[in-house]
């Protein structure tokens, strides 16, 4: 007796279907591996998971947030981290430390000056090499300017989120101008690779100074108009204020800096309170809210841009001339020892902790970023409040989720 | 016999359904050609007039059902490419300009993009409601249209309580949006759904009330005699008697077609696509267009009922005569003799090289067939719009779609601004708004205008 053999073309219509029936079968649950995760897996009656993430249309990044709501309301939820996780701590370990500042680029995407900044102060602290006082100026200018450019996309994903569909396409016009500017200077319009150990990578070049100048001549005045928009929109302010409040003591049990924290009334900027770069020659004000809740976030981050933009023209006022980089061998060997440096990004204290065993590769280079820390008040905040409000408080504390998977 | 089985093996069940109809379209057309080259048709015509004569109502009731269900399908797209346009706009971007001259055929293509696309079932959704959702969602938007007037004559139906049906019949387009919610195994479906539910339904409420001063002053419920009503110049108009009525009649309809700020049923950055989440291909081109036919009969209600349907905004014989200009609109071109032929033979071709030449020699980088063509456009352009200027003159419907068709669009456009500019509310906020305050202010509408008919109205009181 000759066993069957059907032969199926690829064009029989019922070759991938299943059968119907199985897909009403639960997947066998895993036995839950903490207490948490047993109490947030028990439902009651009326409630019912759902994913938000990690491809949900307005996630910031590959975040998955594990919603138990009951009808419109968040009753719990659970934040699953880690589908960006590539080991960038590890990988930097493996290359020297020219190699770490490219490996650090894509933690925080959206605004990559900083985090590139983090092997390079690092090792320059580690080798007490000083800078020239005209690569620090660029840096900062670098810097500023890439913090408006991601504060300027801050505002127009909050009013994404909230549905608003205009705001971030005006918002893409200040950062594309931005982020053409820095491609003129660096050559990369979104991971710069451009500090380096010792200074930074290429001086001022005309087509920088010309597109700076261009922009620079209306960009207050243009960034006040478009957010005219917004800033008087019932609609806006009526979803916005009072959502999301994060009070002093959650602010600073969380861990929190930058907006989110100065939006609670917290006066703390690393560039105030640990001065680093040239930070202690330039007048600039930290701005601060006193209601903690999404719209002082909001209104925070314009304040931000305006002072950012007062810097730059400070900056440009006063870049001295000289070399933008120091004298450093090609092959580095960084001395033996340890090293803390704090900055701050828009999105709040980025700082690394360093370690060198005298090789030229970093021994051990921990990055502390803000978006992991700010992503834990997400998830105290969003309990209670309706699954339209979810999407609006994560963009108000606005997380990169580069650097929270690292 | 494989060339053949294959692809018709591939073609999804509407698909299925469209390639005999198609094929049965052009085999009409032909046999109609046919027909009427041998002058077959009108014996056969005269046999069915007095089959059609004899039931006039129901041949008119057919005709008119089947050329305002194919009249959505093009108004769809002229609004679909108004929001493109007029969002991009808003945005300060350009906008589609790649599909025919300034991208005017994109929402076209859309749409028969979609008729291409695979029409895909999901696993474990209740395939009967799953399938009839957007059908039903379609007819509901659809069969509102009966009874809007559109000029002076030209309408599906004539009922005495046309708005009764209008509001009884676009409530059952949530029907179907529910049903695509309940059935498409989605929990982002499900929401949408219910959100739709819950939203759509409050809405019906100061929606009818806004209506209901409206009807108290026109004493009637056919939208032909409301229109009728506000015959005259524009201060005729309802708007300038329920301006209150207007305010909260449009912003319920906003929330009744589901559009920002109430697009919670389809929030893209909350729950993904709503109801429409697991739909594709047609069926999704369903809601879609059922979307947009519904902005434009809710905006063609609000201009019907408040700002004087097909009357035109100020009478143009008073303003002639005051200029002293008589326009004879009798054309007699029998008049003109021999002139005549003159005219149709020559006066084309010289009015084309008219248009013609001063482009060929302005642009010089264009070729004298490209500049041809541009201007054999021009000139039809030109005489189209004498001969609409002519038909707006002669025909009193002509000039009636004009008018009901600017004021709908000018509506149409508001509304699509709108979703430009404004984020979209909570469902707490919607709620409450809809419950708080648009109610009260419905029913503060009502008893003002109440009070003020009894009031104007009362033949005792000394103006009257």
């Amino acid at each position: 007796m000759t066993t069957e053999q059907t032969v199926r073309s690829l064009d029989d219509p019922d070759l991938f279907v299943e059968t119907p029936g199985t897909i009403y079968d639960a997947i066998p649950p895993l036995p839950p591996r903490t207490e948490r995760e047993a109490e947030f897996y028990t439902m009651r009656d009326g409630e019912m998971l759902i994913n938000l993430g990690p491809q949900h249309p307005s996630t910031h990044g590959v975040l998955r947030v594990v919603l138990k709501i009951d009808g419109e309301r968040v009753v719990d939820l659970d934040p699953v981290l880690g589908y960006l996780h590539r080991g960038v701590e590890k990988i930097c370990e493996n290359g020297d430390w020219h190699h770490a500042i490219s490996n650090c680029d894509p933690l925080e995407y959206i605004a990559a000056m900083f985090s590139e900044a983090m092997p390079v102060m690092v090792a320059e602290k580690l080798l007490d090499l000083g800078v020239p006082r005209r690569a620090e100026y660029i840096r900062v200018l670098a810097w500023e300017l890439n913090r408006i450019s991601s504060h300027a996309l801050f505002v127009g994903w909050l009013a994404l989120d909230l549905g608003g569909l205009t705001p971030i396409l005006y918002g893409f016009i200040e950062r594309d101008e931005i982020v053409e500017m820095l491609a003129a200077l660096t050559g990369q319009r979104l991971l710069f690779n451009y500090l380096r150990i010792g200074g930074v990578n290429g001086d001022l070049n005309h087509d920088f100074l010309s597109r700076l100048g261009d922009w620079m001549g209306n960009a207050l005045k243009r960034i006040e108009d478009q957010q005219k928009l917004l800033n008087s929109n019932e609609i806006f302010v009526a979803r916005t204020r009072g959502l999301g409040v994060i009070d002093r003591d959650l602010a600073r049990r969380t861990l929190l800096s930058g907006p989110v924290l100065r939006a609670t009334g917290i006066p703390y900027d690393v560039r105030r309170a640990h001065p680093y770069s040239v930070y202690p020659e330039l007048e600039f004000t930290i701005p601060t809210r006193e209601e903690g809740d999404s719209y002082a976030r909001y209104l925070l981050h314009l304040d931000e841009i305006k002072q950012s933009i007062h810097i730059i023209d400070q900056v440009l006022h006063r870049m001295p001339d000289g070399p933008v980089m120091a004298k450093v061998p090609r092959l580095m060997r960084v001395p033996p020892g340890r090293a803390y440096v704090s900055i701050e990004s828009p999105r709040g204290q980025y700082s690394a902790y360093g370690m060198s065993d005298g090789s030229d590769q970093p021994f051990r280079l921990r990055i502390h970023d803000p978006s992991f820390f700010n992503l834990q008040a997400v998830g105290l905040l969003m309990p209670g409040n309706l699954v339209a409000d979810t999407m609006a408080i994560m963009a108000s504390v606005d997380p990169i989720m580069g650097g929270v998977d690292k | 016999m494989s060339i053949i089985t294959r692809p018709w093996g591939r073609l999804t069940l509407a698909g299925k359904i469209m390639l005999p109809l198609v094929a049965l379209l052009v085999l009409l057309t032909v046999l109609l050609l046919v027909g009427f080259a041998s002058g077959a048709l009108p014996f056969l015509l005269g046999l069915g007039g007095q089959l059609v004569g004899d039931n006039i109502d129901i041949a008119r009731f057919a005709a008119a059902a089947t050329a305002l269900l194919l009249f959505t399908v093009p108004t769809a797209f002229v609004i679909i490419l108004m929001e493109m346009k007029l969002i991009a706009f808003v945005n300060l971007r350009v906008g589609p300009n790649r599909q025919g001259p300034w991208g005017i055929l994109s929402s076209t293509l859309h749409g028969f993009k979609v008729l291409a696309k695979e029409d895909f079932t999901p696993t474990g959704v209740d395939v009967p409601v799953f399938t009839l959702a957007p059908v039903v969602t379609y007819l509901g938007a659809v069969m509102t249209i009966m009874v809007i007037p559109f000029a002076p004559g030209l309408f599906g139906l004539d009922m005495n309580i046309a708005l009764l049906y209008f509001f009884a019949v676009a409530g059952l387009g949530v029907i179907g949006l529910m049903m695509a919610g309940w059935s498409s195994f989605n929990k982002y479906s499900l929401l949408g759904g219910l959100r739709a539910a819950a939203g759509i339904i409050s809405y019906e409420i100061p929606l009818i009330l806004a209506v209901v001063g409206v009807v108290m002053l026109a004493g009637t419920m056919s939208l032909n005699q409301i229109v009728a009503n506000q015959a005259g110049t524009f201060a005729d108009w309802y708007v300038f008697q329920q301006p209150l009525g207007l305010i909260i009649f449009f912003i319920a309809a906003a929330a009744e077609t589901g559009r920002t700020p109430f697009d919670l049923n389809e929030a893209d950055s909350e729950i993904v696509a709503g109801f429409a989440t697991e739909y594709s291909g047609m069926r999704f081109g369903f809601f879609f267009f059922a979307e947009y036919v519904n902005l434009f009969i809710m905006s063609a209600l609000t201009t019907t009922l408040f700002l004087g349907g097909w009357n035109a905004p100020l009478d143009a014989q008073p303003v002639l005569d005051f200029f002293n200009v008589t326009l004879n609109t009798a054309l007699d071109p029998g008049a003109l003799g021999m002139g005549l032929l003159f005219l149709v033979a020559l006066g084309p071709p010289l009015l084309i090289l008219l248009f013609t030449l001063p482009i060929w020699m302005l642009k010089s980088d264009w070729s004298f067939l490209k500049s041809l063509v541009v201007g054999f456009l021009l000139f039809n352009l030109v005489v189209m719009l004498f001969v609409g200027i002519w038909a707006y003159m002669t025909f009193p419907f002509v000039a009636g779609l004009f008018w009901f068709m600017a004021k709908t669009f000018t509506l149409v456009a508001l509304f699509v601004i709108m979703r430009g500019t404004l984020p979209r509310v909570r469902m707490d906020q919607l709620m409450g708004f809809a419950w708080k305050w648009l109610i009260s202010a419905a029913l503060l509408n009502l008893l003002i205008t109440a009070a003020a008919i009894v009031v104007l109205r009362d033949p005792s009181m000394p103006w009257n």
